[in-house]
């Protein structure tokens, strides 16, 4: 399974993607929007993991890529902080698919990853 | 200088560009090919800019106004010139960030094939830079920027160092590196050392490039002597390949190398040699080659200089120091270099260890700004070029900070004119060392600065002590981190690696925001940095995070300063906390 983890915080992208790799994903991380676009180009990942807040195109603005550019129905998880909820519910409405709240902990990411893949 | 020097360079990146594309960055997990991935991607947005729009640079090189007048006004090969010293420069920042983080992914255990490419883009790499830099000087020589000093300087401790860095660049060969200098020439000269030392680095360095085996020899004589001036002669020769008669003849001209397949075998420019005889012609001498295919090579320069007087060499001082006690005089001390250029970081940093000192070397201000504030260093070595700002505005921005107002900064210059001096004493710079200088020079001027440090260190501990026996003291509990690495610890040092470095960008950064009164920015460092401290629970600098970021979002500056003082007040032990916390881990899971 192939997963597109697309954020910012190295400090947290390092943290997922060794957990992610350790539970046998295939992980491309990219640490700005415009990466994320490149790289939806020529590739399909079986799932999207995002950050809403990223340098040059916003997790919201994916999320508009993906459905209406792309028109792909990839899961897309987002990564929100608190205090950005408003974000989250534009988030749904565009067609994301689930959201976790930072601070949280991997092992609750990886669950609702495969939860995510298992209704594809 | 015509459209071969665009030629070259475009072909020079096309070259670093395929390389690195070779590269596939997803097969390693480590930080630092993250990243190289980001510096690379920098660059590359930069090329696209910049090359593929051409036009951009007409407002970026800051001529005329209004483009029309500048076209009209301006001759198309000064403004080649202008155009490629500029993308020059700017390519060399994100270029430096890769060379660096190559030179990290290096030290980690890559398999064989990663570790091939990862050398070919550090070769790639380092090339291209060598390449900027000689365009650069290049171009400044051509439009008459570069200035030519006039001091006293001590002859034959200069041809002594250029030999000491000529015999560690042939270190394993079977090469006999032969030096004769004419007894009779003074020993104090005046002119430009550092014009004096580039070009002998460049002719001798031409020379270890294409020897083989057999000698390399330097022979410097007196032709005239006067009253007040004198002319030196130089040789160099050298048992290598050699040259025809048709490649000598285009020896000076401006990227001819002798043929095509010596790029890929000996690497350069075409430039070096160019730049030589510029050099040597400014100054009033004179250079010739000669040269016979496969019986080595003899280049011969003269350059007039007038007799100086030792009196007036710069701050040196008769007495010497036993060189051998340094480790004695100097082990401990925590020393922070800025420099950017990699060869000097490696030199400088190889020194200093062997004196037992703990060195830290950066090239961004921001991370070096990181480092003062938290790890309590003793003393500075300033390049004063460096890329963004410069050793001087780095220094005002150290002397503004209360903390760390007091370390001594020892600034590092090929240039020392006395506008200079001025500058340095305007920007609370204590000494200045003069390039190339001798093991002798540096340890002195090391002691001297250690020395007033030690004197007002003692008050200074007792500062921070009261200060921070105030405050709550810094819990740090890692255990959860770790369960969420899946107890592997080489995960969380990572994570902690990464956090301390995040947190030395967060410093620099707010520091310069600071000063240029971009709140705005500074509540984006807080916002990021605040995950980070998150991750690791350190629970009273994530109330500082906030309420610095909500404060930088009303614009509250006074607070916002206050806030960050605090800061830098309490992370320090926070710091020490989590690596006492993580070596107890270590040491718990070795049992």
């Amino acid at each position: 399974m192939n997963v597109l983890l697309a954020d910012d915080d190295d400090l947290l992208a390092s943290l997922l993607g060794f957990r992610l790799k350790k539970g046998g994903y295939c992980v491309h991380h990219s640490s700005n929007g415009k990466e994320v676009k490149e790289y939806l180009k020529t590739n399909r990942p079986d799932i999207i993991v995002s950050d809403i807040m990223m340098p040059y195109f916003s997790g919201i603005e994916l999320i508009n890529y993906v459905r209406k550019d792309l028109s792909l129905d990839t899961p897309i998880i987002i990564i929100s902080s608190a205090g950005n909820e408003e974000n989250v519910l534009s988030a749904f409405e565009l067609g994301a698919n689930d959201f976790i709240s930072k601070p949280f902990s991997p092992t609750e990411l990886m669950v609702r990853l495969a939860r995510e893949l298992k209704k594809t | 200088m015509d459209g071969i020097q665009t030629e070259n360079l475009l072909n020079q990146l096309k070259h670093l560009e395929s390389s690195l594309s070779s590269f596939s960055f997803e097969s390693l997990n480590v930080s630092e090919a993250a990243s190289l991935k980001s510096s690379f991607r920098a660059f590359s947005d930069l090329l696209e800019q910049k090359i593929q729009n051409p036009n951009s640079h007409v407002s970026v090189v800051g001529m005329a106004k209004n483009p029309k007048d500048e076209i009209i006004a301006v001759d198309s090969r000064v403004k080649e010139t202008k155009f490629i010293a500029h993308i020059s420069h700017e390519i060399r920042t994100p270029l430096n960030g890769i060379i660096g983080f190559t030179n990290l992914l290096r030290e980690d255990n890559l398999n064989e094939s990663q570790s091939k490419k990862v050398d070919a883009i550090h070769m790639a790499s380092q090339n291209l830079m060598e390449i900027i830099n000689e365009v650069l000087e290049y171009s400044k020589l051509t439009s008459g920027m570069e200035d030519f000093v006039s001091v006293n300087f001590n002859f034959r401790g200069l041809i002594n160092d250029v030999i000491f860095l000529c015999q560690t660049l042939l270190m394993d060969r079977n090469i006999d590196l032969r030096l004769k200098i004419d007894e009779k020439i003074p020993g104090t000269l005046m002119g430009d050392p550092s014009k004096l030392s580039q070009i002998l680095l460049n002719v001798l360095g031409n020379a270890i490039k294409f020897v083989e085996k057999g000698f390399i020899k330097l022979e410097v004589s007196l032709l005239d002597l006067g009253n007040d001036d004198c002319r030196l002669r130089f040789v160099v020769a050298d048992s290598g390949i050699g040259m025809s008669a048709e490649q000598l003849e285009h020896v000076f001209d401006c990227f001819k190398q002798a043929s095509s397949d010596i790029y890929p075998k000996y690497g350069g420019t075409g430039l070096g040699l160019c730049i030589v005889k510029e050099l040597v012609e400014r100054q009033g001498g004179e250079i010739s080659a000669e040269s016979q295919f496969g019986e080595g090579a003899t280049f011969r320069f003269t350059i007039p200089y007038k007799k100086g007087s030792s009196k007036h060499i710069p701050k040196q001082s008769l007495n010497t120091i036993d060189r051998s006690k340094g480790k004695e005089m100097l082990g401990g001390t925590k020393i922070l270099v800025f420099e950017d250029n990699t060869m000097n970081q490696h030199l400088i940093k190889e020194q200093l260890d062997k004196w037992g000192c703990k060195v830290y070397v950066t090239s961004n201000v921001d991370n070096g700004l990181g480092i003062l504030r938290t790890q309590q260093i003793d003393l500075i070595l300033m390049d004063l070029k460096m890329p963004g700002l410069n050793g001087f505005q780095i220094s005002e921005i150290i002397r503004g900070d209360a903390y760390i107002e007091q370390v001594p900064i020892i600034a590092v210059s090929a240039d020392y004119t006395a506008t200079d001096e001025e500058k340095c004493i305007a920007s609370g710079i204590d000494d200045f060392l003069l390039k190339p200088y001798t093991l002798d020079e540096l340890l002195k001027k090391l002691l001297k600065a250690k020395n007033q440090t030690d004197l007002s260190k003692n008050s200074k501990d007792l500062l921070r002590k009261s200060i921070i026996t105030g405050k709550a003291s810094a819990a740090v509990d890692l255990l959860g981190v770790l369960e969420d690495c899946c107890g592997e610890i080489s995960v969380l040092e990572e994570l902690i690696r990464l956090f301390k470095q995040n947190v030395y960008e967060f410093i620099g950064t707010v520091k310069i925001n600071l000063k240029q009164n971009n709140l705005k920015e500074i509540g984006f460092a807080a916002h990021k940095l605040k995950a980070g401290i998150k991750m690791l629970q350190l629970e009273n600098l994530v109330n500082i995070m906030m309420d610095m970021q909500t404060n930088s979002e009303e614009g509250n500056e006074i607070k916002v300063r206050a806030l960050f003082e605090d800061f830098l007040i309490r992370y320090p032990e926070y710091e020490k906390e989590i690596d006492t916390s993580l070596s107890i881990l270590k040491t718990q899971k070795e049992d």
